[in-house]
């Protein structure tokens, strides 16, 4: 079989692997780029695909490539193309079709796929999706035809976006969430008191502290959800938002390390020569504690997979760390921002709220009280980019701690 | 959680602090917030360089060498634009109190006619004495045809043409002379302000220095013409105060009685608010709805008024006005002229009060308009009352907050008092200050600002001076923050230095005097130029200085230029709008001294601006050999 | 590319007067007018923004137009990008305002726009030779200059210092 060769040879078409992309060309206009996705279809804006099912986008504007800054030229991006071993010695990877390609340097970017507890009984059942990809979009958009109630699990903010691209459908929605509130990856139940009013008042049931552990199915696929506490809602679509699993079984025998992700350096490259891992399946580090960890974000995966493509064309580049979390978006008309450590319940960090009937934030500071960790912002969101600057450049507080607290600071107060 | 250090940067009140605290919980927006969105405030301004007087305009001059307009599109410089901005700031505020004096003489004259709504002549003492001034004969006349005369000849001071206006002549020979030579002896009290108008116009006057000398002049016709005259008429109708014990802050406003806060400056109003109050009529009214009584506080300026001559408790100063309210405890708040933030109307929309305005010259959005004419004054003043006493009913009970804060005061230094308390004659005290027991004396008054930390540059000025025994007479918002802050009971001696301690504790008055509202710092002037011809020098002469810690109003220039031109050395606290012109700064705070004797310094923190009067009083002493 | 000239700051010539505000807002007005623009809805929206620090400092901070933005990487549907003149620009039909890149940017100059929920900031006044805040700055508080020029005048200032220094 022929071996397709180019220098510089990209596992993943989405967020981190498009984003090396562009930056292996930046750094060197000429090299061959390969880009290999998993994916029928060609990169796009994952974070868009809730506004597929809404009907407010359409694929083609969901496209990454000439928009933003992927503007690169020549990037060869091979769809359909699933990547199913590694063979470092030769320095190849061989597709499931049967294919090989081979490479000089190698970035594994193939992201995560979305975890179905295995303990919830009947999940292949027909209307049952994890919302992961644009294809999940599209049948879940397929279903809404047949769909009067839609059950989501989970409380998380991809869950949101789905639950209102349903509402805008004109679907009965409810979530059902184990934790106390909604959003509690992103911030404690009282951070989130603001947001919950406006999903509220936006029509959305929402069921707290509670859990599913079967899906009933009919002869239209499934009909109701079962739930711990013995009741069951009749509903003819459900979706599954209980977080990601890095996409690393491809790698077994390849002598990578893997550590529940691909294990990768502060300049993003992984035991074997020539090989990189950014995205969701690296395992990075947390800037204010310097714990290794692993994201599911795009703006990391972003952020991650420049750094990898500088570094693969041969523009050594550290990664700054990357916020666990590191959320924006808007839910019901109210805008929100979390970033950093926003779990501070147990009492060691400095914290500060600040709540109105329209805005709420809060500040973590550190222990000693003179580096800030995490911010939460609800309703009034100006200059968190600030705030993150602050925080992950870990900058002393002392001249402007007032200032951050009381949310006047501003870029003036960072110049002296 | 305690009190954010934002919250205790911006007062030295605890009752402050528990409102604005209040206030952010509440969701509402006090001036201090307001101040905060303000900012970066507009350089030009702040420099008085920008000049809209004229339709080519707006002009604003650049303060860097190498870049910018230098010049109105006239030809204006900086200096000139400075000048004129300066002067109309001294006609605004002299303009204030010259109406309101003339509202007093207006009252007197329906008083006398007998056709005015329930006042009248308190003290026909004083109103001889007045009378005698004027050379308005007394013998075997009464009270009415005595007034009569005298409201006609004061109410003539406001449109004369020609001078002098009689109570300059209060003031040492020396020092009308030193006037009449600068050419700055006014002529009448209202051609003077429209002069400044008349000069201020474009292509009228353009001599900085001789626009800058209208300005005195017209603050001349103020401190010793309209002013003065609102003091005098005042006493006249409503009596001469004498020493009466009190009560300051918030915490005066009681939760089980109807509140009313009668807000603004004119006595004309207040006292009759006060006499409504005591209608049996109402009080049952007010029983009747469940309150235990109607409680009258005063705000500002009117509340000196009614806490000098009878007692009446004081809510606060003037950036109080907005946290008042928020005590949702107030059934009424009552204005008439000056001082009042607009603001009121929204803010009273939250809770159940009524904002009233009652001046025809002073309306707001949001106010509720009692018209008040002095023809009807009692009847208008119950109908007000009554309003208030109706709406005892409506209060919320979850959002009423009444800070406990209050404190004991002793207030009614008039001149008249002060001389009575030295036993008849001013001479105790003149040896008391040559024998250096007393070292000087300091007239402090003037406003709050939120450009300073509320009270504190009050408070901690007035500490500066006691400590270093200079007996401190005051009046305005700087003396409701004595009063609040304890330094108007005779107990304070303790606070003051042993000298000035001694003398106070054998009189048996505290070492800070009130004086009254803004209008009675006529009476420090009275009282200077008693004390200067008693020891037969100028006022210029004398050991005295002033000084404006928080100053933020028109009112204030005016002040501080009548001041300044009777030959008191004033420290001012808050920068004014005169920087962009050095000429102008340089007249101000140094050629001022070879024009009037005196001239004004400018020093933001209030403890080197006492210690800079206390060495002004200190060569003013060496001068005189004392 | 020839070189983009960029908005330059003195801070040590703000007077906090705003007027680079005004003109900002007015440029970005359907009317183009004051007077116009006073009366509009919804209201015009300023891009530049004068800030001010204790005691005395006026500070204006507009888009940096950052050459690595993190603003373009951040954003989740491609709205974001760099034209050839250097300038980023958010492309409005893209952006679903979701506020990340207020969340990444470091001077906080992405303004959110509330009646379209779209994210704004400053384009560099496409339309005019200079743009409106450096042209209505009354004390050159606002330079638009390229780098080299830029620099090339700190430079002269400063080598005339140097020699003032030097008792030259």
């Amino acid at each position: 079989m022929s071996e397709h060769r180019s220098q510089y040879l990209i596992v993943g078409g989405s967020a981190a692997g498009m984003a090396a992309a562009h930056a292996v060309r930046e750094q060197d206009p000429a090299g061959s780029v390969t880009v290999l996705s998993a994916e029928s279809d060609p990169p796009y804006f994952r974070p868009l695909i809730p506004f597929l099912i809404s009907g407010k986008k359409d694929a083609a504007q969901m496209a990454l490539s000439g928009a933003g800054p992927y503007k690169g030229e020549d990037i060869v991006v091979e769809t359909d193309a699933f990547v199913s071993g590694v063979d470092p010695a030769s320095r190849a990877v061989t597709l499931e079709d049967g294919r090989r390609f081979g490479y000089e340097k190698i970035l594994f970017a193939t992201g995560s796929r979305p975890y179905v507890p295995p303990e919830i009984e009947g999940t292949e059942t027909d209307g049952v999706f994890a919302l992961r990809t644009l294809a999940d979009a599209r049948k879940m958009a397929a279903r809404v035809e047949k769909t009067e109630h839609a059950v989501l699990l989970g409380g998380g903010l991809l869950n949101l976006k789905a639950a209102f691209a349903l509402l805008e459908r004109g679907l009965k929605v409810t979530l059902v969430v184990f934790s106390p509130e909604v959003l509690s990856q992103l911030m404690e139940p009282e951070d989130a008191r603001l947001i919950r009013q406006a999903l509220d008042r936006a029509g959305l049931s929402i069921k707290t502290g509670a859990a599913a552990t079967a899906v009933r199915a009919g002869k239209d696929g499934v009909r109701a959800v079962a739930l711990d506490d013995g009741s069951e809602l009749a509903c003819q679509m459900v979706c599954i938002g209980k977080g990601v699993r890095p996409n690393v079984e491809f790698l077994e025998g390849s002598g990578i390390v893997i550590d529940g992700g691909i294990v990768a350096d502060r300049h993003t490259a992984c035991n074997l020569s020539g090989a990189f891992a950014a995205g969701d399946v690296a395992v990075t580090y947390e800037p204010v504690s310097g714990e290794p960890m692993m994201t599911a974000l795009w703006t990391n995966a972003v952020e991650m997979g420049r750094c990898a493509g500088l570094n693969m064309a041969g523009r050594k580049t550290a990664y700054t760390g990357t916020f666990g979390i590191l959320n924006a978006t808007q839910v019901a008309e109210e805008p929100f921002v979390s970033m950093g450590v926003v779990h501070a319940g147990d009492g060691k960090y400095e914290v500060h709220r600040h709540e109105t009937d329209t805005a709420f934030r809060k500040l973590v500071f550190n222990p000693a009280g003179d580096r800030l960790v995490g911010a939460v912002f609800v309703g009034d969101i100006s200059n968190a980019g600030l705030y993150r600057y602050v925080i992950r450049e870990k900058m002393p507080v002392d001249r402007f701690k007032r200032q951050l607290i009381d949310h006047s600071l501003h870029y003036g107060h960072l110049l002296r | 959680m305690g009190t954010s250090d934002k919250i205790l940067g911006k007062s030295i009140d605890p009752a402050v602090h528990q409102m604005l605290e209040r206030a952010e919980k509440l969701n509402m927006e006090t001036a201090w917030d307001r101040y905060e969105k303000m900012l970066p405030q507009c350089g030009f301004g702040e420099l008085g360089v920008c000049c809209r007087n004229c339709n080519m305009g707006p002009c604003r001059i650049s303060p860097f060498d190498d870049q910018g307009p230098k010049k109105g599109i006239c030809g204006a410089t900086a200096d000139i634009i400075v000048a004129r901005n300066l002067i109309r700031m001294i006609a605004g505020g002299a303009a204030a109190h010259s109406d309101h004096g003339r509202d007093l003489a207006h009252t007197l004259l329906l008083t006398a006619e007998g056709k005015s709504g329930g006042y009248e002549i308190k003290d026909e003492a004083k109103l001889a004495a007045l009378a005698a001034e004027y050379g308005i004969d007394t013998d075997g006349r009464t009270k009415e045809e005595i007034a009569l005369d005298l409201a006609r000849a004061v109410y003539a001071e406001f449109g004369k043409q020609e001078g002098p206006i009689r109570f300059t002549r209060r003031a040492p020979e020396k020092r009308v002379a030193q006037w009449q030579k600068m050419g700055i002896d006014p002529r009448g009290i209202d051609r003077e302000i429209v002069e400044i108008m008349h000069r201020t116009h474009i292509g009228v006057d353009n001599d900085p220095v001789n626009l800058i000398l209208q300005g005195l002049k017209a603050s001349i016709a103020d401190g010793w013409g309209g002013s003065t005259i609102a003091t005098e008429i005042s006493d006249v109708l409503f009596g001469t105060p004498s020493p009466v014990r009190s009560e300051a802050n918030l915490g005066v406003l009681k939760k089980d009685h109807v509140n009313i806060v009668a807000h603004g400056h004119e006595p004309v109003l207040s006292e009759m608010i006060l006499a409504a109050a005591a209608d049996p009529a109402l009080v049952a009214k007010a029983e009747a709805a469940g309150a235990k009584g109607i409680n009258v506080v005063g705000m500002c300026c009117t509340g000196n008024e009614i806490i000098m001559r009878h007692g009446i408790p004081i809510a606060g100063n003037f950036l109080q006005q907005e946290l008042a309210v928020m005590t949702g405890a107030v059934e009424a708040m009552i204005v008439d002229v000056q001082c009042i933030m607009p603001a009121l109307g929204d803010l009273c929309s939250c809770f159940h009060t009524r904002f009233i305005s009652t001046s025809p010259k002073a309306k707001f959005p949001g106010a509720v308009h009692m018209e008040f004419h002095e023809e009807k004054a009692l009847e208008t003043a119950k109908e007000i009352v009554g309003a208030a006493v109706e709406n005892y009913g409506n209060r919320v009970a979850e959002k009423v907050f009444i800070p406990g804060e209050k404190t004991e005061c002793m207030v009614g230094f008039s001149t008249e008092a002060i001389v009575k308390a030295l036993g008849g004659t001013l001479d105790p005290l003149l040896d008391a200050v040559k024998s250096g027991a007393v070292r000087g004396i300091a007239g402090v008054v003037g406003c709050n600002n939120p450009k300073i930390k509320h009270d504190h540059g009050h408070v901690a000025l007035v500490r500066e001076l006691i400590e270093n025994n200079v007996l401190v007479v005051t009046t305005g918002c700087n003396a409701i923050a004595c009063a609040k802050a304890g330094l108007m009971l005779p107990e304070a001696a303790e606070e003051a230095g042993d000298g000035l301690a001694g003398v106070c504790r054998t009189l048996g008055v505290p070492p800070v005097l009130h004086m009254g509202s803004c209008v009675d710092i006529s009476r420090i002037l009275t009282t200077c130029a008693a004390v200067a011809n008693a020891l037969g020098v100028d006022i210029s002469d004398l050991p005295v200085a002033g000084a404006a810690p928080e100053w933020m109003s028109e009112k204030a220039v005016s002040i501080g230029a009548y001041v300044v031109s009777s030959g008191i050395f004033t420290v001012l606290g808050t920068v004014p709008q005169v920087l962009g012109s050095p000429l102008v700064t340089e007249v101000l705070t140094r050629t001022a001294n070879d024009v009037v004797g005196a001239a004004f310094a400018v020093e933001t923190d209030p403890v080197k601006g006492a210690d800079l009067m206390i060495a002004h009083i200190d060569k003013k002493r060496a001068a005189l050999g004392i | 590319m020839s070189e983009p000239k960029e908005i330059f700051v003195r801070t040590d010539r703000c007077v906090g007067c705003l007027s680079c505000t005004i003109a900002c807002a007015v440029e970005h007005s359907a009317s183009k007018t004051l007077f116009g623009a006073v009366g509009e809805t919804p209201a015009p929206k300023s891009r530049v923004y004068v800030e001010w620090v204790e005691s005395d400092k006026k500070v204006p901070i507009v888009c940096r137009h950052c050459e690595d933005a993190p603003c373009m990487y951040a954003c989740i549907s491609g709205a974001i990008s760099r034209n050839k003149d250097g300038v980023v620009i958010t492309d409005t039909d893209k952006c679903i305002g979701c506020w990340t890149c207020v969340m990444v940017c470091p001077y906080g100059v992405i303004g959110r726009h509330l009646e379209t929920h779209k994210a704004y900031r400053c384009d560099r006044c496409p339309d005019r030779d200079v743009p409106a805040c450096v042209g209505a700055c009354p004390t050159g508080a606002l330079i638009y200059k390229t780098v080299p020029a830029y620099s090339a005048s700190v430079r002269r200032h400063a080598s005339r210092e140097f020699v003032k220094a030097e008792g030259g």
